[in-house]
């Protein structure tokens, strides 16, 4: 996963986006190893337009399809979902428009911290906000990280 | 007013109280919970050191080195 590029070509792209998953985590000071990148998306017309155009020369294709099937990535196939899992040439990306536990793109916006890395200014979710979405999660390998995110927050209160 | 809020590394003294409470935690804590669940913390102090992005490197690097420890043993089989 070349998380640094990604992050950079959606900045780049003026990609309205917060970071979300396990590379927030890594943000925050946590020890998890994380393979895939997960962002949360705004809605907007504008927003879906700079997303597909930020992507597309990383050829991303839907995880889950058989590799024969054809897919097409732009702004409508955007438009007609909300949570898509992505093979890209720079790994595999994860995007949500609604956080469990949080909710849409705004809300995971209030409930964020800004960042300034790799020559960008970046939004990640907050830990308590991280601590919320990944306990709402609810699936074995969100709850596991659990406690090292609480440490983390207890110790720097 | 909304406060605009930054994530950056922990100032000298923020850290050393960290890896205080890291260290020895208080009985009954979440931290001392999480020590016992096998949480490692000296991992934790490891990555507050860092800036952001360091951290992100550095995990960056871990996470590829396991891609071609995976991808070698794949191949020796």
């Amino acid at each position: 996963m070349n998380f640094v590029k990604a992050v950079q070509s959606l900045v780049d792209g003026r990609v309205e986006f917060v970071i979300i998953g396990g590379w927030s985590a890594i943000l925050h000071g946590s020890s998890y190893v994380t393979n895939d990148l997960d962002i949360c998306y705004a809605r907007g017309t504008d927003n879906l337009r700079h997303l597909a155009k930020a992507l597309l020369p990383y050829r991303p294709r839907l995880r889950d399809l058989p590799r024969d099937l054809p897919f097409v990535w732009d702004e409508v196939t955007l438009r007609n979902g909300s949570v898509f899992t992505l093979a890209t040439d720079l790994g595999s990306i994860d995007l949500l428009a609604e956080v469990t536990g949080i909710g849409d793109y705004s809300e995971v916006r209030a409930s964020s911290i800004e960042v300034d890395a790799f020559d960008r200014r970046v939004w990640t979710l907050d830990l308590p906000g991280l601590i919320r979405a990944k306990r709402a999660a609810g699936r074995e390998k969100d709850l596991r990280l659990l406690p090292e995110l609480e440490s983390l927050l207890d110790a720097g209160e | 007013m909304r406060v605009m809020r930054t994530l950056g590394p922990l100032s000298p003294g923020k850290l050393a109280i960290a890896e205080d409470r890291l260290r020895n935690p208080v009985p009954g804590s979440r931290i001392e919970a999480a020590r016992a669940r096998g949480v490692d913390l000296t991992l934790l102090i490891a990555q507050l050191r860092l800036t952001p992005a360091e951290r992100v490197r550095h995990m960056h690097d871990l996470s590829t080195l396991a891609d071609e420890v995976r991808g070698a043993a794949r191949r020796g089989r």
